[in-house]
Order: structure tokens, then C-alpha cells, then sequence
């Protein structure tokens, strides 16, 4: 039994936007009291990818026991609880919509405030879990599946959307290039592990920078770059080295990546860069991004792998932030499978 | 016993709110909203105007399929949300056997159809039995593309009564095909009704009354999982 005092402030977060369902209960912002992650992983990949029906039935039948689940490790009732936290998009919407579901009708329920949470909002939040103490402005790079964009913070829910991505997202790129590979599913995590055997410089592909000074994404050119030389390598009878191929692919991403968060730092003169997201426990990323903003003496952050894929305890983070603004979601809080950064 | 009924399988939010067998408030929206939005609203709306708390109810039924999958989901994961925190048993039933109640005391043979999307019926017949005053299944559920099911149904040579949400698109449909043997109800008794659930949850409570675990109905795999099964084999049935 975790020590409760009445003035504590425990948050349910819930998380179901994708492939994932998980729970956390999160005392005071800061002490994560229970993180239950149910991964959909091995259920999608014979499919080769998230098949958004199967999803949506992986999160009905689990999302009962990962809350039960969730409270009974942080030794608390529904009654000790401030609110439930509930990511409402963006994601795949019958996925979403297990999640709100349920967690509206649990704060219903337990006569609580019910909170929607933005799901990128959550994956930069996972940072305040680590570091409290963080300081606004800062600088975040948000890099999943899904998204990729460059936001500058000025203080809580006040932020500008400086770059996105116009195209793939960074994490898509990384998938479609390791089916292609036959490495696989999630690519992420499988391009990063080929890569470690193989020669970053191996294959000159392009990086696309857009117009001078844009700080947007592109990465369906480079994935595209990636695919022609692995045909014509082919043709020409030559044997693929998949390391190679992987290790350069990797490398060009993250030198976008890089190069992008670099003149957003310059152009903001934000002090502190934070990585979010599931491509944000990519090490090289992390390592070729510290090393750059080291040079300027700022400071780059980062949560621990766990926290950059999809969680309930990032979800509980940000809903905390929103519980002391007193921001909390109508019953009629409906799932938002488009929901941007505003 | 008080219990509270929720059925979001259809584009009807059913609820209603009963006493053993009685129904004391009954909520019925056929809108463009999603159930998303308007069926926890509805629910609180409902406990207000009955003057009743959740802390009064003794258990939850739910309408587990089949019917749209997304709102299957949206249905089970309220009524077990709301039974996780209230600590309340969970009674599960089929659409096609509550919207049976419709039939009530009919001779007919009585059929709910339900749109399945894809040109096809989520159905089932039942017989109203005057030994235990209830319908009784004849044919179990399945999906089924209506040429086919209306053949199987005229050969039973009897009268029938067809209820659900895909009475309406296919009326002319099932009186070409079967004439005067076709008897349909009104609109307003043959769509999802709280009252056909409160019926059905109540039997089923009377017969069993401990609760369970309620899992989807759905009848369909996803179209992912039978493509699969198509190009790489495996099992045909769960
Ligand atoms: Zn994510």
C-alpha cells in the first residue's frame, strides 16, 4: 500500500489511441504509482502493421483488467482518485473509442472530472514526469508512427506548432522501409537494431530539406530514394546488405531530424529541446541530436524508452497539468481521430 | 432489484432504467449523433428525471451484438466501466434476442434483421412459446445474404413477423419475396427499444442471477483476420 494523504492528487490515465492499451495512476504529477501496458504487438504482426479493426477488439478485451490492473498495483480505490485522464485523439478512432468510453463512464461513476487529453500533447508531457522541474519555454520534437512535428512551449496548453510533417511521418517511413527489408514490425525498433552491423554512408540518399528555412517534414521522397536503390542494386545483380540499407536510411531521417531541430533552436532561442514520441528511444537520434545542441550549450531531454511509446502514464501526466487548470471534458467528449496541435 | 439496460448496437441508443421486470424510464435517440456523445448525457439525464443513483443499482445489462461493431464497443465498454467502479455484476445479451420481445404473444414466426452491412442480415427467428411466455430461439444467429435466409424462411410455410433497423431498407424486398406471408410492424415497435432489452436482461438475470464476464458478439471476424485465413489457411471456427 502506497501512503495517501488526502490532499494527494491521483490521476487515472488512459491510453488506447493505437495498438496499446495501458493505464497508469500518477500521484502529484510526479510519482507514478502503477504503468500498465498492454502491447498489441505480437496480435498485429502477422498483419505486418495495425489492422485498425483487430485493434479496437485487443482494446475492448483488455481494457477492463489493464485499469483493474492499474489501481490494484498502486494500492488505491476509484474513490482515492481526482479524475480520469483519457487520450481522445488523434488515432485510430474505434481504438479511441474503447478508451473514452470506458473512461467516461468510470468518472461517471465515481463522480469525478473526466479530462481529454490530446495524445502528442501526452507523449511531450511523458518529459515532466522525469524532470518536474523543466522550465518554460522549451523547444519539443515530437517523432512517432504517426507524427512528426517541431512545437515551441511558452508555459502550459500555450504553444505554437512551428513544422510538421507534410507527408510520411518519421516512424512510418522507418515501417514502410523495414517491410521492405522483411525485418518486419514495429520498424522502428527492428531498423535501429539492423543498422548497428552496417554503413551509414553506404548508399548517398537524399535529405529533404524543403524550402529555405521551412521547419516541415518530408520523408516519402527519401523512403521513395531508399526503395529505387534497393531495386536497382537488384537488378544490377548485386547483393543487398540490409545493414547497410537500414543504416543508411536511419542516418538520413535523423539528419532531417536533427538539421530541423537545430535552426527551430536558433530561430526560438529555446534553452532546452525536448525528444517525444516512439522514434525518441531511437539512441542515435538522441546521441547525434545531444551532441549538436551540446555545442550551443543546450540542453536536450529526453524520457526513458518506456515512456516514448504509447502509455498511460504520459496520458495521467498531461491530465494533471489540466486537472490544476480545472480543465475537464463534457460527458459528450467524443473520440477525434484527426485531432491536431492547437 | 433495480438494474440499468444499454444497447448501442444499432444507430438507436436504447436505455432504460427497470425494477425486476418493469421498466421505469426509457430513453430512445434515432439522431445523426454518435452514441459517443449522447448516451452517457442520456444516461444522466435519465437517473435525474427517475430520481434514481447508481448507488441503487444492482447490476448493469448490455447489449453485447451483433450490430456495429464500433458500437458494440461503445456499449460494453460503458456498462463494464460503470460496473468496475460500482462494483456491479454485468448481465450480456444478444440484440436479435431482445428485439424478439417485439413479437411478444404473436403467432408469427418472428425474425429480427439487423443491418450487417455488405448487403447482408445479422438475424435469427424465434417462436413465442405460451408455456413460458417468452420467444423462444428456432434458427441460432448468424449473418446472412437475405435472398438466401428469405428461401430458408418460406420454406418453413408460415407467417412471419420481421423486426430491427433493416425492416425499413428491405420492405419492398420481403413483399416480393414472400406476399402475403409477410406481416411488419410499425416503426416504432420494431426498432431497438430499452423495454426489449429490460425484458430480455431480466430473464436472463432471473435464470442466472450472479452476472458474468460480457464479451463482444460480434459473429464476423474483421476483414483482416478472414483474409488471412484465406491466403495462409488456419481454423474456420474459434
Ligand atoms: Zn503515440
Amino acid at each position: 500500500m502506497t501512503e495517501k494523504r488526502r490532499s494527494d492528487i491521483l490521476i487515472l490515465g488512459i491510453e488506447t489511441s493505437c495498438d496499446e492499451t495501458s493505464a497508469a495512476v500518477l500521484k502529484n504529477g510526479t510519482d507514478l504509482l502503477s504503468h500498465i501496458i498492454a502491447s498489441q504487438i505480437a496480435t498485429h504482426q502477422k498483419y505486418g502493421g495495425v489492422v485498425p479493426e483487430v485493434a479496437s477488439r485487443e482494446h475492448i478485451l483488455h481494457f477492463r483488467e489493464v485499469v483493474g490492473q492499474a489501481l490494484k498495483e498502486a494500492g488505491v480505490d476509484f474513490q482515492d482518485l481526482a479524475a480520469v485522464a483519457v487520450t481522445n485523439g488523434p488515432g485510430l478512432v474505434g481504438s479511441l473509442l474503447v478508451g473514452v468510453a470506458g473512461a467516461k463512464a468510470l468518472a461517471y461513476a465515481a463522480g469525478i472530472p473526466l479530462i481529454g487529453i490530446n495524445h502528442l500533447e501526452g507523449h511531450i508531457y511523458a518529459n515532466f514526469l522525469m524532470h518536474p522541474e523543466l522550465e518554460f519555454p522549451f523547444l519539443a520534437l515530437l517523432v512517432s508512427g504517426g507524427h512528426t512535428h517541431l512545437v515551441y512551449f511558452r508555459g502550459h496548453g500555450d504553444f505554437d506548432v512551428l513544422g510538421h510533417t507534410r507527408d510520411d511521418a518519421a516512424g512510418e517511413a522507418f515501417d514502410k522501409i523495414a517491410r521492405a527489408l522483411g525485418l518486419g514490425y514495429p520498424g522502428g525498433p527492428q531498423i535501429q537494431k539492423a543498422a548497428e552491423h552496417g554503413d551509414a554512408f553506404a548508399f548517398e540518399l537524399p535529405r529533404a530539406m524543403l524550402e529555405p528555412g521551412s521547419l516541415d517534414f518530408s520523408f516519402s521522397g527519401m523512403k521513395s530514394a531508399v526503395l529505387n536503390t534497393m531495386n536497382s542494386t537488384r537488378m544490377k545483380g548485386i547483393e543487398l546488405s540490409v545493414p547497410d540499407v537500414a543504416a543508411s536510411f536511419q542516418q538520413s531521417v535523423i539528419d532531417v531530424l536533427v538539421r530541423k531541430a537545430l535552426l527551430a533552436q536558433q530561430n526560438t532561442g529555446a534553452q532546452t529541446v525536448l525528444l517525444a514520441g516512439g522514434v525518441a528511444a531511437n539512441a542515435l537520434l538522441r546521441r547525434n541530436l545531444a551532441e549538436r545542441l551540446e555545442e550551443r550549450g543546450v540542453k536536450l531531454l529526453y524520457p526513458p524508452p518506456m515512456l516514448c511509446t504509447d502509455n498511460g502514464a504520459m496520458i495521467a501526466t498531461a491530465g494533471y497539468y489540466h486537472y490544476l487548470d480545472r480543465d475537464f471534458a463534457p460527458l459528450t467528449l467524443n473520440a477525434v481521430p484527426g485531432l491536431g496541435l492547437v | 432489484m433495480k438494474f440499468l439496460t444499454i444497447d448501442t448496437t444499432t444507430k438507436v441508443t436504447a436505455l432504460a432504467l427497470a425494477e425486476a421486470g418493469s421498466v421505469v424510464a426509457e430513453g430512445f435517440l434515432h439522431t445523426r449523433k454518435t452514441h459517443s456523445e449522447r448516451l452517457l448525457p442520456m444516461l444522466d439525464q435519465l437517473l435525474t428525471a427517475a430520481d434514481w443513483k447508481l448507488k441503487e443499482l444492482g447490476f448493469i445489462g448490455v447489449v453485447r451484438g451483433p450490430g456495429s461493431f464500433t458500437g458494440i464497443r461503445i456499449g460494453l465498454a460503458t456498462a463494464q466501466g460503470m460496473a468496475q467502479v460500482l462494483n456491479l455484476p454485468l448481465v450480456g445479451v444478444l440484440s436479435l434476442d431482445a428485439l424478439a420481445w417485439a413479437g411478444w404473444g404473436r403467432s408469427e414466426l418472428i425474425v429480427p434483421l439487423l443491418d450487417a452491412r455488405k448487403h447482408e442480415w445479422y438475424t435469427a427467428a424465434y417462436r413465442f412459446d405460451d408455456m413460458t411466455q417468452r420467444p423462444e430461439r428456432v434458427l441460432p444467429p448468424q449473418a446472412s445474404a437475405p435472398a438466401e435466409w428469405v428461401l430458408r424462411l418460406a420454406d418453413m410455410g408460415e407467417r412471419i413477423l420481421f423486426v430491427g433497423d433493416a425492416v425499413t431498407p428491405y420492405e419492398d424486398y420481403l413483399h416480393q419475396a414472400l406476399g402475403d406471408r409477410l406481416v411488419i410492424l410499425p416503426e416504432y415497435v420494431r426498432l431497438p427499444r430499452g423495454a426489449y432489452t429490460v425484458q430480455a436482461v431480466w430473464q436472463k438475470w432471473l435464470a442466472d442471477p450472479q452476472g458474468e464476464r460480457v464479451e463482444p458478439y460480434y459473429i464476423r471476424k474483421s476483414e483482416a483476420e478472414v483474409n488471412w485465413e484465406r491466403k495462409f489457411g488456419g481454423k474456420q471456427d474459434d
